[in-house]
């Protein structure tokens, strides 16, 4: 035992020594990582020894330490205390000492958020996760395991702007296929929750045809609302999947959502009617998954979608008659929807009080204006950007050993009249 | 030899003379080089190609001097006589009959060589114009392409008497000169300066060229408005005396613009503008999403156990 304790000690006096530039952190990070069974022994005398290391200066032996520290189930008293070092320590570390041990950072945020959970209170653990994220990302463009842990917990404390400011970032690199997919899955959930309805969707589609070799519950689960946000934005749904989805998805996903392809169908029919008799049919599947919110979203939309297609045949219209087509209440019901509508921007209408009518205006964008200018002129630069990643990622592709392996076999096909000088077979 | 001269006489000189010297000296070489190559190909054991150093070519330049302006507008050749090292005078005379007739206000005013540098031997024919005018000018056109060089390879020279070691003697002094046009000159000028090329060119090329003619032209107005304004600026803070005939120039150059102001053209304009930011929006767009059909084409390949493909599929 004292042995072991001694060791500790020397172990500290390596950390507080080694701490100093990037060739001595190297050597103290192997010397770590020999040490490493050594303090998961001592773990529960360890908390003490932290009181000797500053995070700030020494973050490399703090994050073994503190890894070792929780690694062992603590009690509730304990798991407060350990919340405010882990905390304290995420705001005060070295951003290239901790990017030296990823994983070992990455175990020790994730069993703060179980922490944070245990002791129910996902609002303290917000603000702390959102650094780490910070920290461990090499470029805003990088996907890390943090950020759906870092999703899940705003979704649990509702602290969907905070969430929101993430989701904002492109991703363009991930480290592992399943943060993508949580990652998406709990932003679509974020997105729905603030009515971003065209953010969720793309999330929720990004989930759904991302690469799957077997079909996983998280893209059916996504495959699910996708249906829902898809009718309550665009007011449609086309069940074929683009071409870029994995055969997995396209083969197995309609199986697991047949209640919400039916009511795919009585949404385009536009009775609303139909649509609750379904509704009502299916609602213990729809409570199961918690879709229920939603379900009803969608019904709302239908009369917004029912009063769209009036715009396209007709120029003025008199409430009572919208209220009739749209099989709403009364003319003081059309009246209360046509106003929250022109007030979202999905239709564009002016509403005369004295004689009930309603006239439809076509958009009032002229696009003459020098803000539509810079707003066409920042897309395009997106979409250069966009368009240099493309080609970059085409690129690499070509030269890909899969790709070429495979693309070489099919050559063989070809007709015998078809002559080419490349190689017909790569051997790779 | 070649210094600046002090004569105070203002030069100006036309393209047609430019283009004229350019022409004649390209003539007569690509007429002298032919034979040295056709000997050449025949031969077959010649190592290198022996060029011969750049023929002289000689001539006259008429035009009008009006006080002390000297506007050089036309040119014609002469015949030189190497031996003699003079102009065939009998020639020039019978020229300069022919160009009176049809230009009676143009006087010979000097005569052209093409050259590196002014040499002794011009000298000598410099003096034997001198009975037609007595203070002849001298324009030299430098042949060789320097593609570095920005300005034009024409020197015009003056001669001046000079008192160099007690004996009073002729020597040539550079004068500058500025280039002035008439409307025909300048059209044919901008012609050749924007020659297409050979093969007519693809619809991509000629915009790009045309594309790439704006933009230079473009950056020019740019830099030289910055100039302006820098001069302005400097003027303001008092660096520089003030200048009042150039505020001038440049209050009438600002109140030449801009031809239209009122609302109805803003507001055209403007959309204008956006339709052409969409059009090329639109483009990148398709690009982009044929980029990405290919990516997604290749991924499927490489990725996809069971992808769908078009035609026979593999017996495994």
């Amino acid at each position: 035992m004292n042995l072991n304790m001694n060791s500790v000690e020397s172990l500290v006096a390596q950390i507080q020594g080694l701490s100093g530039n990037i060739a001595e952190l190297n050597q103290l990070r192997t010397y770590l990582k020999h040490s490493d069974d050594l303090l998961r022994a001592e773990s529960p005398r360890l908390a003490p020894v932290l009181n000797e290391l500053d995070p700030s200066v020494h973050s490399l032996g703090y994050l073994y330490i503190l890894d070792a520290c929780t690694s062992a189930l603590v009690p509730k008293e304990q798991a407060k205390e350990f919340v405010l070092h882990i905390a304290r320590f995420i705001n005060v570390c070295a951003v290239e000492q901790i990017r030296l041990a990823p994983e070992k950072f990455i175990s020790v945020c994730k069993r703060f958020k179980e922490h944070v959970l245990l002791l129910e209170d996902p609002i303290r653990g917000v603000a702390p996760l959102l650094t780490a994220l910070r920290k461990l990302q090499m470029s805003s463009e990088q996907l890390t395991t943090l950020h759906p842990e870092f999703l899940l917990l705003c979704l649990l404390s509702k602290c969907y702007k905070t969430g929101l400011s993430i989701l904002e970032d492109d991703i363009f690199e991930v480290d592992q296929p399943r943060d993508l997919f949580l990652y998406c899955y709990y932003g679509g959930l974020i997105c729905i929750g603030q009515k971003q309805f065209r953010k969720a969707l793309e999330l929720l589609h990004n989930v759904v045809t991302a690469p799957m070799s077997i079909i996983s519950a998280i893209a059916v689960e996504a495959y699910k609302k996708h249906i829902l946000v898809s009718l309550i934005h665009l007011g449609q749904f086309s069940t074929g999947l683009p071409k870029y989805t994995s055969s997995a998805a396209q083969r197995n996903l309609k199986n697991f959502s047949q209640p919400y392809l039916e009511l795919v169908n009585c949404y385009t029919t536009g009775n609303i009617s139909d649509l609750e008799a379904c509704v009502q049919s299916n609602k213990e599947k729809f409570e199961t998954d918690n879709n229920l919110g939603l379900v009803k979203q969608v019904v709302s939309s239908l009369y917004k979608r029912n009063i769209q297609r009036l715009t396209q045949t007709y120029l003025t219209l008199s409430l009572q008659d919208i209220a009739d087509s749209v099989h709403l209440n009364g003319p003081k019901e059309a009246e209360m929807h046509v106003l929250q509508m022109i007030q979202e921007g999905d239709i564009y209408a002016t509403i005369n009080q004295k004689d009930g009518m309603v006239r439809f205006l076509e958009d009032p964008e002229q696009y003459n204006s020098c803000e539509m200018i810079e707003h066409i002129d920042s897309s395009i630069q997106r979409i250069m950007m966009l368009s240099k990643k493309l080609t970059g990622m085409n690129e690499m592709m070509s030269c890909d050993p899969a790709y070429l392996g495979k693309a070489g076999r099919e050559r063989q096909r070809f007709d015998f009249d078809d002559f080419d000088t490349v190689p017909t077979k790569f051997n790779i | 030899m070649a210094s600046t001269s002090s004569s105070g006489l203002t030069f100006k000189l036309h393209p047609l003379v430019i283009v004229n010297i350019s022409d004649h000296y390209t003539r007569v070489k690509s007429q002298s080089q032919s034979p040295a190559a056709v000997e050449g190909g025949g031969d077959g054991e010649t190592s290198t190609p022996h060029l011969p150093s750049p023929p002289r070519v000689f001539g006259c330049v008429i035009g009008v001097q009006r006080g002390r302006t000297v506007e050089i507008f036309n040119s014609f050749e002469l015949l030189y006589d190497p031996i003699t090292h003079s102009l065939d005078r009998p020639f020039l005379e019978k020229k300069q009959e022919l160009y009176k007739k049809v230009f009676p206000n143009f006087y010979i005013l000097g005569w052209y060589s093409t050259g590196s540098d002014a040499q002794e031997s011009d000298m000598v024919i410099h003096k034997a114009l001198m009975d037609i005018n007595e203070s002849p000018v001298y324009v030299l056109l430098n042949p060789s392409v320097n593609p570095a060089q920005k300005d034009l390879p024409v020197t015009i020279y003056e001669s001046e008497l000079h008192v160099i070691d007690g004996t009073p003697q002729l020597i040539f002094g550079q004068a500058s000169y500025t280039i002035e046009t008439v409307e025909a000159e300048r059209i044919s000028v901008d012609h050749v300066a924007h020659l297409k090329p050979s093969d007519g060119g693809s619809a991509a090329t000629q915009l790009a060229a045309h594309l790439t003619g704006i933009h230079s032209a473009i950056k020019m107005l740019n830099s030289r408005i910055r100039v302006l304004h820098h001069y302005l600026l400097a003027m303001q803070k008092g660096d520089i005396p003030c200048e009042n005939s150039l505020l001038r120039q440049v209050s009438s150059l600002l109140r030449r613009l801009p031809a239209i102001e009122s609302q109805k053209f803003q507001d055209d304009f403007l959309m204008e503008y956006n339709d052409t930011l969409l059009i090329s929006y639109l483009a990148m767009f398709t690009n982009c999403s044929s980029t990405m059909n290919e990516l997604v084409d290749k991924f499927n390949i490489a990725y996809d156990r069971h992808s769908r493909r078009g035609g026979r599929t593999a017996f495994i």
